[in-house]
């Protein structure tokens, strides 16, 4: 164990009109992950705020910002940061107090495209499915709801209607879905202004997704959907059947 | 009735213009969009030259002229490396959208076709010429 610096950013509504950068020393070996660091700040200044539950990458809840990058925190280990190590709340999200920021944004946009399977069939029989048609949409069903994709979306951090990386992701993963029927529930949500068309493709999204679920990917798979869907509902709409 | 949220001050720092410098990852990707601004200069070359071949002769040979200046050909291979660059990481984003094949697979066919489109254009310009 050695003793090091790392520097985390605080900000507590009641007092402070911005957040700024306290230092602290925490003990840390190869083993020592952010969540370990903030778990030990908080032993010295109860008053540190953040978010954590599972500490195995599959609850979602303790991301943050690590020099500047959306990461887990329980994930993301001190010892590939020798130099230094700035530890902030996830960018594009307001900051409630400390490390915790309001997600209300992000599960309004994810309700918005219902991430359910939609099926009104009343059937005691399984919905059997092959495995290919589970690999149709499986890297996309891995998405944990941490939110790491909208801090590093720069659209949605420029247009907060936007509705981002995630959500679009799980639209797709559920519109590829054999047992699912709700496509046509969906696809307005992905043709609209802030749908899949406001993605540029920067790419980030995918880069920091710590399942590696490539919402980038299933964005732009998204859009060759909406324009079949455009295509489609014109001929709709003249009458061609 | 007094709210439970009395002391809820909910912070959103500004988006910054300069997000883009931020990390090198979002200044790679600004690279691929500039990437249209040379391919602008190239374009208005050609649409000059079109102009030109119009208005006969003499306009044509002050269009090669102004072809063969020194920083016109520098602007030209300029565009000519950012097109390379665009395509690379357009066939790199490919095969993500419309996963047709394992994507090493789906980057060499692209490379090959444009290799094949390019040597064709060079091929038919020789023998024209």
């Amino acid at each position: 164990m050695t003793s090091r610096n790392i520097g985390i950013m605080r900000y507590n509504p009641e007092q402070d009109k911005k957040p700024h950068t306290e230092s602290y020393q925490v003990e840390a070996d190869d083993n020592t992950s952010v969540l370990d660091a903030l778990q030990q700040v908080q032993q010295q200044d109860p008053s540190l705020s953040f978010r954590w539950s599972c500490r195995m990458a599959i609850c979602g809840s303790c991301g943050v910002m690590v020099n500047s990058v959306p990461k887990l925190g329980c994930q993301t280990f001190l010892r590939d940061y020798p130099d230094s190590l700035v530890i902030s709340p996830l960018s594009n999200f307001a900051v409630e107090k400390d490390l915790i920021v309001d997600m209300e944004p992000f599960l309004e946009h994810l309700s918005a495209i219902k991430p359910w399977l939609i099926n009104s069939e009343q059937s005691t029989v399984p919905h059997v499915q092959t495995p290919q048609q589970l690999a149709r949409y499986q890297q996309f069903a891995n998405c944990i709801n941490c939110g790491l994709c909208y801090s590093a979306c720069p659209q949605f951090g420029l247009n907060p209607e936007f509705r981002g990386p995630a959500a679009l992701a799980l639209a797709h993963r559920y519109n590829l879905d054999s047992r699912d029927l709700g496509k046509a529930e969906r696809m307005p949500q992905l043709n609209a202004k802030d749908g899949v068309w406001t993605c540029t493709f920067v790419g980030f999204c995918s880069e920091v997704c710590p399942k590696k679920v490539d919402p980038a990917a299933a964005i732009n798979q998204g859009k060759v959907e909406s324009a079949k869907d455009m295509i489609l509902s014109v001929f709709k709409s003249s009458g061609v059947r | 009735m007094p709210s439970h949220n009395n002391s809820r001050r909910p912070y959103l720092p500004a988006f910054r213009r300069d997000w883009w410098l931020q990390l090198r990852f979002y200044q790679l990707y600004m690279l691929r969009e500039a990437t249209v601004l040379p391919l602008l200069f190239f374009i208005s070359c050609l649409i000059y030259g079109l102009y030109s071949l119009s208005q006969g002769e003499s306009q044509w040979l002050k269009w090669l002229d102004f072809m063969a200046r020194p920083w016109v050909v520098a602007l030209n291979v300029l565009t000519l490396a950012a097109s390379l660059f665009h395509a690379k990481t357009f066939f790199e984003l490919f095969p993500r959208v419309m996963p047709l094949a394992p994507p090493s697979l789906m980057i060499a066919v692209q490379w090959l076709a444009t290799v094949v489109v390019a040597g064709g254009f060079v091929v038919l310009l020789g023998a024209w010429v």
